[in-house]
């Protein structure tokens, strides 16, 4: 009996050994503090269960490295509800925020209520409460949908505790693994192990899908990979060179880049139809395409110029305007969630760091400091973007977030990571 | 095109290409007791020549030193049955622009061989962009070894 608990265990913990960790690099010293009160129970259930689901939603808040914490020893009192908060009790702790919950039980198999609240400590009023049913083997995912509520209710954006992350990982010289993981590096999957490289992962919107490049027959060729089943299916572009695809928002077509007899143009594969649309034709390169939020306009890189720059292009009208004019190398341009400011690699004085600029601008603004910084994706509420650079040979991820007050890492144990994509919110 | 027609497209040709090589592989094996300088490594046909031009960064373009390299090396390539060029980029900029960056170097190399007479239709080109280097370090020289076409000859 125990051998076969093992060899599930073992099936389930899928990839013990190359787990991304987030460290915190540099947080800003005026961070709003947090009080993550320990929740109490109802006497017929386990007390740790409460001190779990507080902890999971401290390891949430505090990943990105975008608040800081009040010690437990430190708290004077471990309220449960609103009768037993006193707001004196957490200001003189310098406590901005308080959560505070409870754990009631439902039935004998295992149904629990979850209620919270979090309090403003400084306006000194309750901001948020509610209530969450689930069932005790998934209170980190109770934590998860918790933390997404207080984090919005905060900051005001969307929360991104659910969401997951696709990267590439090349151990060695002959072995890439195309993963996907949640957000704060746990639960990582392998969906594709190739002694060929592996490049550009993109996530379907409804998350089922992820769309990537990989050299397996000798070519670069696009693959489309059912997260479920596990099922690949190639796309069927028949260049001598296809790449680069990104799923358009509606999910019905990929913007992706074939190349025939040597000219890389940006094409639209129609999913249902299995068809390519011409989109641009030109004989400099035209290659990494990614779609406005409207779904209206397309990003992409070009060397019509003579460098790299980036244009977009209406898929209607086929109208151009190039977007970027300064430095002599800008590339790979994603839209912001709004669809004003684009981000993308600038390359400057043999530096190549992930850069931002508002489309209505010329202004271009650095964010990196390290100097082969690319692939940049950001998370679907906007505020942090994670990018792949290099430590000696080895790859690792970095992160920002956007109000400038956190700066991470996500290294690898063993290998190197590289292009991150962050994938969209559960709908 | 249906994923089954390219299925059987891929057979016919590896059929034909498996085919081309038996009797290819005899012919080259007595020229290379003849000349000495070449000689055959299971399929690959290997000289004593250095078989990639490198570049400049964001380039693609061949200097002199590069052509004459490729017209020493052309009467071996005149007499291969594939030439296979492999186009790579060093980790500077963005994979994607790099995949198409090393497709265009081993295209620039493909249309010189083409105007000293090799025909184009036994010339395989492939890009691996900034995916495969030679020296995995970030520096100058592991750089400018890694911005290069590779000549395979089969």
């Amino acid at each position: 009996m125990k051998k076969i608990f093992f060899i599930i265990g073992f099936l389930i913990s899928n990839n013990v050994f190359s787990i991304l960790e987030i460290e915190i690099l540099k947080g800003s010293d005026n961070l709003s503090k947090i009080a993550f009160v320990p929740f109490g129970v109802e006497e017929n259930i386990k007390e740790v269960y409460g001190s779990k689901i507080s902890k999971y939603i401290q390891e949430n808040l505090l990943l990105f490295g975008e608040f800081e914490n009040l010690d437990k020893a430190e708290m004077l009192s471990y309220p449960s509800s609103e009768e037993d908060f006193y707001y004196r009790d957490w200001k003189v702790l310098g406590v901005d925020y308080s959560i505070i919950g409870k754990v009631n039980s439902i039935n004998s198999f295992g149904s629990l209520s979850i209620s919270y609240s979090l309090f403003n400590i400084n306006r000194r009023i309750k901001i948020l409460e509610g209530e969450i049913v689930g069932n005790e083997d998934n209170l980190k995912g109770i934590s998860k949908i918790i933390s997404n509520r207080v984090y919005e209710e905060i900051t005001g954006l969307k929360g991104i505790f659910d969401t997951k992350l696709a990267y590439v990982i090349n151990s060695n010289s002959d072995t890439y693994q195309m993963c996907i993981s949640d957000i704060d590096g746990k639960n990582e999957q392998i969906l594709f192990t190739s002694s060929a490289p592996i490049m550009s992962p993109d996530w379907s919107p409804d998350r089922k899908k992820i769309a990537y490049v990989s050299f397996e027959n000798g070519l670069a060729e696009i693959f489309i990979q059912d997260l479920s089943s596990g099922k690949r299916e190639s796309i069927q572009a028949l260049g001598m060179t296809n790449s680069a695809p990104v799923w358009s928002p509606d999910g019905k077509s990929i913007a992706l880049v074939v190349s025939f007899s040597g000219n890389p143009d940006i094409f639209l594969y129609s999913i249902r139809k299995k068809r390519l649309i011409r989109l641009t034709d030109h004989y400099g390169i035209d290659t990494e395409p990614s779609w406005s939020p409207d779904s209206k306009k397309i990003i992409f890189t070009s060397d019509r110029s003579g460098s790299p720059q980036l244009y977009e292009i209406n898929t209607q009208s086929k109208r151009k305007k190039r977007l970027t004019r300064d430095g002599n190398y800008n590339a790979r341009g994603r839209y912001f969630p709004d669809g004003k400011s684009i981000f993308f690699v600038h390359g400057n004085n043999g530096r190549f760091q992930i850069a931002t600029k508002k489309i209505t601008s010329r202004y271009i603004e650095t964010l990196t400091s390290t100097s082969l910084d690319e692939s940049p994706t950001i998370s679907p509420n906007g505020n942090i973007i994670i990018y792949a650079t290099k430590n000696g040979s080895n790859g690792y991820l970095g992160g920002i977030t956007l109000d400038g007050k956190s700066r991470f890492s996500l290294p690898l144990k063993n290998g190197s990571v590289r292009e991150p994509a962050w994938s969209p919110l559960l709908n | 095109m249906e994923p089954i027609g390219i299925f059987i497209l891929a057979m016919i040709c590896q059929v034909y290409s498996c085919a081309a090589n038996v009797s290819d592989s005899v012919e080259r094996a007595q020229y290379a007791s003849v000349s000495g300088e070449e000689y055959l490594q299971d399929d690959k046909l290997v000289t004593n020549l250095n078989d990639k031009v490198f570049f400049d960064f964001d380039k693609s373009t061949l200097d002199a030193e590069d052509k004459t390299l490729l017209e020493e090396y052309l009467p071996f390539i005149k007499r291969a049955k594939i030439v296979r060029l492999e186009g790579h980029c060093d980790e500077r900029g963005t994979r994607e622009y790099n995949l198409a960056l090393g497709e265009r170097r081993a295209l620039e190399v493909r249309d010189f061989l083409v105007i000293k007479g090799v025909s184009g239709k036994k010339i395989r080109v492939v890009s691996f962009g900034e995916e495969k280097p030679l020296k995995n370090a970030s520096n100058e020289k592991a750089w400018s070894e890694n911005r290069r076409v590779e000549i395979s000859l089969y």
